[in-house]
């Protein structure tokens, strides 16, 4: 057993210090509120920003027992869009540049030194890992505009009644309208979902009424709509992506 | 010993730290190699507390955005490069569960009635640096309850509220056994 004093259990311990209030800050256990009062004070309170990076250094060892994933493909490419840098364009010069392949070269020792100082496991593995991704393991419908290029990706929780749409993020087209989202059941009428972002993945709620046509042999689409009056009754111009649910 | 960051400084680290500079000065063949280098160590960091693999590559979306935008904040004398990255991909990820409160449901937590050794296994602590053996033998000093409750806090990103309701304790004990194992870990990790 260890030796540890163990004061009364009882006893309220109240965040009193700053330095509390930091360790539950890096532990991950406040709320979103408290969450975002610790982020905003940390832009503008100097020794609260160094309490909670001497407590991610403290906790750096868990931090850095994880095992490493492979992202999709397309996660690279939707970085380059955000940040605004030449798309699919811009990758083949990055790889015809001498000097990346010198760096990588140069880096692949590193890499594999990086896994083995990094790809411990953790030290009590719980089995919700697997199963949880197991659970959220469920089929993607991709919405593809007329030259082909994939535009959102759409994943459906039938169980909840929402759908998480994933942009590859694109600029609008300058008239000021916005994206409407329309799910469109076998053999019926296009109902809105909608607004939906062109640059932010998000989770759509569907209305209740509207459940039962979000089923496989649906068609997601979107058209570009004013802002106001969303959800409209139905689309006033071309559908510029879609997407077919194959499976939910 | 101390948990000096400096510690971390083996050459693979000092090579993130040099991407993280040469980022900071807009250089874009940098930002991928980085991009390759850590990718699926920090998604590994989402996933941990945010297991829906859709929304998980989302946040590693916004974490690379952010480690371009703010390169130049990150300071090698305090923290190393890869523990900063990490650090953003996991606040980032916990924020998004925030935001999601159904995206992850962990199991009940039991407390061991033992004092059940939470240690990696042997081959893992051998390969274990020193500042992890320090961290894991101050987590060993706690009582069993504060010990349980912190690793599954960490590991899992639960609020007190979670933590409460899966071991079936009340808020406010749990929170006092987090916060006293705090301060004990904090104690610990300074002598």
């Amino acid at each position: 057993m260890n030796a540890t004093v163990n004061p009364s259990d009882q006893d309220p311990v109240e965040p009193t210090d700053d330095d509390l209030r930091a360790a539950e800050y890096v532990l991950g256990v406040l709320d979103a509120a408290q969450r975002r009062e610790v982020q905003q004070r940390i832009d503008t309170d100097a020794t609260l920003a160094r309490r909670v990076d001497e407590w991610e250094q403290r906790f750096a060892p868990w931090l850095h027992r994880v095992s490493p994933v492979e992202p999709s493909a397309l996660v690279w490419p939707r970085i380059t869009q955000r940040l605004g840098w030449r798309t699919a364009a811009a990758k083949p010069t990055l790889r015809d540049n001498a000097a990346f392949w010198r760096r990588t070269a140069a880096l692949a020792t590193a890499a594999a030194l990086a896994a083995i100082a990094f790809g411990l496991s953790r030290p009590q593995p719980q089995a919700p890992n697997v199963a949880a991704e197991e659970a959220a393991a469920r089929p993607v419908t991709v919405l593809v505009r007329d030259n082909g290029a994939a535009a959102w990706i759409a994943r459906v929780d039938a169980a909840n009644g929402k759908v998480l749409m994933v942009p590859v993020p694109s600029a609008l087209d300058g008239s000021g309208r916005v994206n409407e989202l329309w799910i469109i059941p076998v053999g019926g009428a296009p109902h809105s979902l909608g607004f939906l972002s062109n640059d932010k993945a998000h989770t759509i709620a569907v209305p209740a009424e509207l459940r039962n046509a979000v089923a496989a042999g649906a068609i997601f689409a979107v058209t570009l709509e004013d802002q106001s009056g969303i959800p409209h009754a139905a689309p006033s111009s071309p559908i510029v992506a879609k997407g077919s649910i194959q499976a939910i | 010993m101390d948990s000096n960051p400096q510690q971390l400084r083996d050459p693979a680290n000092a090579a993130i730290d040099d991407l993280l500079h040469q980022v900071a000065a807009g250089d874009r063949g940098a930002f991928e190699q980085l991009y390759r280098t850590t990718a699926s160590r920090l998604l590994g960091t989402c996933l941990r507390v945010l297991p829906d693999r859709l929304e998980a590559e989302d946040v590693l979306q916004e974490v690379f955005v952010t480690a371009w935008n703010k390169a130049s904040q990150f300071d090698a004398q305090r923290s190393g490069g890869m523990t900063w990255l990490a650090s953003i991909a996991r606040h980032r990820a916990i924020d998004r569960l925030r935001g999601t409160p159904a995206a992850a449901v962990h199991a009940p937590i039991e407390f061991a009635e033992t004092t059940a050794d939470p240690a990696p296994a042997p081959s893992a602590a051998a390969e274990a640096d020193a500042e992890r053996t320090r961290l894991d033998e101050c987590l060993q000093r706690l009582e069993p309850k504060r010990r349980t409750l912190i690793n599954s806090a960490f590991f899992d990103g639960s609020t007190y509220e979670e933590l409460a309701r899966r071991c079936g304790s009340p808020l406010g004990s749990v929170k006092s056994w987090i916060r006293r194992g705090l301060l004990q870990l904090r104690t610990c990790l300074e002598s």
